[in-house]
């Protein structure tokens, strides 16, 4: 085990380069640069700068070395954690970041968490009524919402019941109100949940649903396997037989995908955190790809992939944990 | 689910065939997705501001035909290729896998082709000109058509009404199916060919092409998805045209397919049948083609359904969050965008782009999902 993690490990470098390496390729190969943006003045709204001042820019940031150069130069100074400044702000990227990971990542997590305590249970009752009207009900139901759009989906829920011609029930945008910062810290904390409600909901029934099919299928197996005829035949009550010997084996596979669907989940939160006006991760990317600021775009990447890696990694060990019988020899 | 018995000798293809049209969701699924193409291919003619027939002065004209734009022709050419298919069923039932990829790269070649241009705004229109007898498509508007009307909710005459500059949301739609189809089918082409080749070569050969591989498909993976796709597109942005999102939208999906791809030929590769056509000295790409490919089909076609159920969700965010296709283009994604500016009020912005995605990408998952049972009953979860 302990050689499988370190070689696990290793291995995540390797995959780190080569996302990094590809992200800067990208930047560095499409038209035009940060300073040329900010500089032109116009469309992208900067001030006009002088061509002394943009000279002194590219410089200063290595825009106008070879990209393999520039990112040769990137990788020696993300390993000793620098990440950089920004050239829109000149703030340092880690800060920019970690002002905003909070809200990505609890909005993330809850919508995660809830996810899971719906999707169980309705997975459980479709296995245990499997081809009834209960199972075929859940099913479709489950798979109307796996297609529906994420973004239509918070369109119309704003209009239904936030500020539109119809119920007006929760706020329609931003984290918190205006007023938020003088409000008690009980206040502020009811404003921040009647904020997220909406931007949650709309996260989780996607997760939801493929949680839900997993949760279904590893249930059918589990109650299929010699264990759980071994507890009938010896007169377990039912009750007993589902809850205590089915549902705890058949939570295995599914905890594990907790780690592959929080790549997603995060993934997903970049349009609904744009469709809220969230200051979440998604806004700070989408400012950072107008502005090609091209050190927050490669933390963002940095820091997205590094998660990914480590909830697959995490997914992996897991199995490891939850299920005895697994071993990675 | 009343699967009908095997009758005699029944090819792979037949087999599949029977399976598929016993499941309802899978049956009618395939007839909405063919009814969208239906009506994404005579686009024009069901939406325009064109006449389709106008008699004036003694005269009988067509003002419809001189006013399609070549990308509108490109739709028309399914019809002539549908009958093509539709004449070589016999030879399709007997040797699936080929005809299959030539009519693919086929339809591939027209959309590349014609991908490249963008509509022209044509003030023109016949709905108020005077004519003895003219003959208007059903919804006399052109989805790139400003009208006085703005925000109208849905009447008779805008049936899903109108957006902030009085553009008529039912043609914006229907011809919106086009660019969504399409984007859906080419980009999960180019997410075919480029996985299935790499899957396929890594599989077969192993060793150190197997690894580097696997290497490069664990980088792709690691990029959250959109990610990447945002990257490219947003850098880029002065190149979108609807080719350029094709491409980036099928380059950056390939993963699933080659993981699929590669595990098929590892799996196949160690059975008797390709060493024996290695024995009788096959070539390594007829023992790829003619051998392992075809066993793979099925599993690979399932896959490429519901990749293009997730290109198509992909072009509507994409549209959806600006990066997609340029303005005057109409697409779903770009309508509900236009729904965000007003939603307290218009509706019906948001609700039929959203009640069209929704319907395709269903259609697109239940006959990937009744693929997958015919394909390989023993998968079927009961």
């Amino acid at each position: 085990m302990t050689t499988y993690l370190i070689r696990r490990i290793l291995l995540l470098f390797p995959t780190l380069l080569g996302i990094t390496l590809l992200t800067f390729l990208l930047i560095r190969l499409s038209p035009g640069n940060a300073a040329l943006l900010r500089g032109g003045g116009g469309e992208s709204g900067g001030r006009a700068m002088t061509a002394e001042v943009r000279e002194q820019m590219i410089r200063l940031y290595g825009l106008d070395k070879p990209p393999l150069v520039a990112y040769a130069d990137w990788v020696g100074r993300s390993v000793r954690l620098d990440l950089g400044n920004s050239i829109v702000d000149h703030r340092s990227v880690a800060a920019k970041i970690g002002e905003r990971l909070p809200l990505t990542m609890s909005l993330a997590g809850s919508a995660l968490l809830i996810s899971y305590l719906v999707a169980i249970p309705l997975g459980v009752a479709a296995a245990l009524k499997r081809g009834q009207v209960v199972d075929r009900t859940i099913s479709f139901v489950v798979f109307v919402l796996y297609s529906i759009p994420s973004f239509a989906a918070a369109l119309l829920l704003i209009l239904l019941v936030a500020g539109g011609d119809y119920l007006n029930l929760l706020p329609m945008y931003g984290a918190n109100s205006i007023n938020a910062p003088e409000m008690g810290p009980l206040a502020w904390l009811w404003d921040r949940v009647l904020h997220m409600i909406l931007p949650v909901i709309c996260l989780t029934y996607a997760s939801l649903a493929s949680i839900s099919r997993y949760a279904r299928v590893s249930m059918l197996e589990a109650l299929g396997q010699d264990f759980v005829r071994t507890a009938r035949a010896k007169g377990l009550p039912e009750r007993l037989v589902i809850f205590r010997h089915a549902l705890r084996n058949a939570l295995i596979p599914i905890i594990t995908i907790f780690a592959l669907e929080l790549p997603v989940v995060i993934g997903g939160a970049v349009i609904i955190e744009s469709i809220f006006s969230l200051p979440g991760m998604g806004q700070l990317m989408f400012q950072s790809l107008d502005a090609k600021d091209e050190p927050v775009i490669m933390g963002i990447t940095v820091l997205a992939a590094v998660m990914t890696l480590l909830s697959y990694l995490a997914a992996d060990i897991l199995y490891v944990v939850v299920d005895p019988r697994i071993t990675y020899e | 689910m009343n699967i009908p018995h095997e009758t005699g000798n029944e090819t792979y293809a037949q087999r599949i065939r029977r399976h598929f049209m016993a499941d309802s969701f899978a049956r009618n699924g395939l007839r909405v997705i063919i009814a969208l193409f239906i009506v994404a291919a005579l686009a024009p003619f069901l939406a325009n501001s064109h006449a389709i027939v106008r008699v004036a002065d003694g005269r009988v004209t067509f003002p419809i035909f001189p006013s399609l734009e070549p990308i509108e022709w490109r739709f028309l050419l399914y019809v002539p290729m549908a009958a093509l298919v539709y004449f070589l069923r016999a030879g399709f039932l007997r040797r699936p896998k080929f005809h299959f990829l030539f009519l693919i790269a086929l339809i591939a070649l027209i959309e590349v082709v014609l991908a490249v241009t963008h509509p022209v705004n044509d003030p023109t229109n016949d709905r108020n000109r005077a004519a003895s007898f003219k003959l208007m498509p059903p919804i006399p508007y052109s989805p790139i058509e400003s009208t006085p009307d703005q925000f109208s909710p849905p009447s008779w005459k805008h049936p899903c009404g109108t957006d902030s500059t009085g553009r008529d949301i039912a043609a914006r739609l229907l011809h919106g199916a086009r660019t969504s189809l399409s984007i859906g089918f080419v980009a999960q082409s180019i997410a075919l060919l480029v996985g299935v080749t790499l899957g396929g070569l890594a599989g077969y050969y192993r060793g150190w092409l197997d690894i580097g591989v696997c290497r490069f498909i664990e980088i792709m993976d690691c990029f959250p998805p959109l990610l990447l796709i945002l990257v490219a597109i947003s850098l880029f942005e002065s190149q979108n045209n609807m080719f350029y999102i094709m491409a980036v939208i099928g380059l950056t999906s390939w993963t699933g397919l080659a993981r699929l791809v590669r595990g098929e030929f590892l799996r196949l590769s160690s059975q008797p049948f390709p060493q024996a056509a290695q024995a009788l000295g096959a070539s390594d790409f007829r023992v790829i083609v003619r051998h392992l490919l075809p066993n793979a089909l099925g599993p690979i076609l399932v896959s490429a359904t519901f990749g293009v159920a997730s290109a198509i969700l992909i072009e509507s965010s994409l549209s959806f969050l600006g990066f997609g296709m340029q303005a005057p283009t109409p697409s779903w994604g770009d309508v509900l965008s236009d729904a965000r500016r007003y939603i307290d009020f218009a509706w019906w912005l948001a609700f039929f782009p959203g009640l069209a995605i929704l319907m395709t990408i269903m259609s697109y998952n239940f006959v990937g999902e009744g693929l997958r049972d015919a394909v390989d009953p023993r998968l079927k979860v009961k």
